[in-house]
């Protein structure tokens, strides 16, 4: 093969790929990435926190409310059950796989919620960005009123023309993780059931 | 003085239990079985070893089907879960592992664990609010500072021991900078003014980097979550303290003891929101020691 033939070749190949990253590139400016997404859920909830007008106790339930309703908008609850389940999910029935993603909604949103309650001012710089198909992975820096900072990194998954969240590490610490630690112990030492009943005894201990 | 000597005998008593653990087979395989199909599962117990590990040299390391990106989605990528399905996440390696540090004191751990736990609401909690109370913010993260400058030596030492020469830099910077324009370091000016944050690093993730493993799970009591490299690790940090040079062993441990409260005062809330999210809160906080040791190792 003469050295030509390879040019041409290699510019050939090289068409189809300017032609796949010029619609990579416009494709997620139109639809707006998995920062925009993480952004537009954070500022939100920023909002809903520092709304003066919310700060009063007997309009608590609402604001919860109202939290709870942007989490959810943005938080793929099946996927983090699934994930973190990890081998116990096949095993379960529909019914089983509806109830668990239930209770640890509840438990996750619980935990979420006390953390952006506790909000003061805090600054969310967006630090980076990761796609990979329909897979991403959002790096925020979070600036405390005390001088430190914390790392946050969302990982997303495309639905639908949105992303969604499906894990969240602080400080390299991944939630669904610890949770699957957590769970497959509490499994392996007793059974299933006895991690549901934990499960709704947290959720509904309060 | 005297805490070196302590120190000095703590690691000779820990030289003879560390050689099988820390040099022991750094991977492990085994097979099992999902929903009826047999699939291989090559896990790093020793996982930080592939920061360090080319994918490469991976391959090569271990040969068998269950290396790489295989494209036969019933076979496990290495360090997966057991998890079959959802094989296109390009992270899942991340997201599905199972590897978690071995734990054979467990029984003891957990009893150390409700030590340190009643300890802290019964004690340094009171103490550190009452604290709180009376040194306002500012002052606290001032003396956090200072005590964070103090042990520069520490950073300094793991950073060089780990050829990494800008985070040496920083931290001699850092240490001009702050001791003379922070006022002995209350301010932390470097960072302010010359965006050069604290590099952490200390002797555990030195032993990482030269391929020690964890060894396993130690809750301390008074010291919490420590794996055995880490405490070693700590203890070697003794020697490089300039504390244990200008004090004696009381008044040092004194010190000590003033930092933890002042610490404490300024995270008060965080122990309390991890055990109020977790089921086993003994598990959960093991699994994200390991896991924030493991990012800091990989940094």
């Amino acid at each position: 093969m003469t050295k030509e033939i390879r040019m041409t070749r290699r510019r050939l190949i090289m068409v189809p790929f300017f032609f796949f990253m010029t619609l990579v590139i416009s494709g997620t400016s139109i639809a707006g990435g998995p920062t925009d997404d993480v952004r537009k859920t954070t500022d939100k909830l920023i909002a809903i926190v520092s709304d003066p007008s919310m700060k009063s106790a007997d309009r608590a339930a609402e604001r919860a409310r109202r939290i709870r309703k942007a989490v959810d908008e943005r938080f793929d609850w099946r996927e983090m059950s699934k994930r973190t389940l990890a081998r116990y999910w096949k095993k379960r029935t529909d019914q089983e796989k509806e109830e668990f993603i239930d209770l640890f909604g509840k438990l996750l949103e619980r935990t979420y919620l006390d953390k952006v309650e506790g909000y003061s001012g805090e600054k969310v710089l967006y630090v980076a960005e990761k796609i990979d198909g329909n897979y991403g992975i959002v790096v925020v820096k979070i600036v405390t009123k005390k001088d430190t900072e914390i790392q946050v990194k969302y990982k997303l998954k495309k639905k639908g023309g949105e992303w969604l969240v499906y894990d969240i590490s602080i400080e390299g610490v991944s939630l669904i993780n610890n949770y699957r630690k957590q769970f497959n112990s509490i499994i392996t030492r007793s059974s299933y059931e006895d991690l549901i009943k934990k499960l709704r005894e947290k959720v509904e201990g309060e | 003085m005297g805490v070196s000597i302590r120190v000095l005998f703590f690691l000779l008593c820990c030289s003879n239990i560390l050689a099988p653990f820390c040099f022991a087979e750094k991977t492990q395989t085994w097979s099992g079985h999902v929903e009826g199909e047999t699939f291989l599962l090559v896990t790093e117990v020793e996982s930080h070893e592939l920061v360090r590990m080319s994918y490469a040299e991976r391959q090569r390391a271990e040969p068998g089907p269950a290396v790489g990106h295989s494209s036969n989605p019933k076979i496990c990528r290495v360090k997966n879960s057991q998890e079959v399905s959802g094989a296109s996440d390009p992270w899942e390696d991340e997201a599905e592992e199972i590897d978690s540090i071995s734990d054979p004191l467990e029984p003891m751990n957990r009893a150390f664990f409700q030590f340190n736990d009643k300890l802290y609401f019964w004690v340094l909690k009171p103490v550190a609010t009452g604290y709180n109370t009376v040194v306002p913010q500012l002052a606290r993260v001032c003396i956090r500072n200072f005590f964070s400058n103090l042990v520069m030596p520490i950073r300094a030492v793991s950073c060089l021991l780990q050829g990494k020469f800008e985070g040496l830099g920083i931290e001699l910077v850092r240490f001009v900078v702050n001791t003379s324009a922070g006022f002995l370091g209350f301010q932390d000016v470097a960072k302010q003014a010359l965006n050069f944050p604290v590099q952490d690093e200390d002797l555990g993730q030195v032993f990482a980097f030269y391929g020690i493993g964890p060894g396993f799970y130690l809750d301390l009591p008074f010291l919490g979550p420590y794996s055995l490299r880490s405490a070693v690790g700590w203890g070697g940090g003794l020697f490089v303290n300039p504390l244990n040079y200008m004090v004696d062993f009381w008044p040092n441990v004194g010190i000590r003891t003033f930092d933890i409260v002042n610490n404490t005062s300024l995270r008060i809330g965080d122990y309390e929101a991890m055990k109020e999210a977790a089921l086993d809160p003994y598990v959960a906080m093991r699994d994200a020691y390991y896991q924030y040791r493991l990012n800091l190792i990989e940094k």
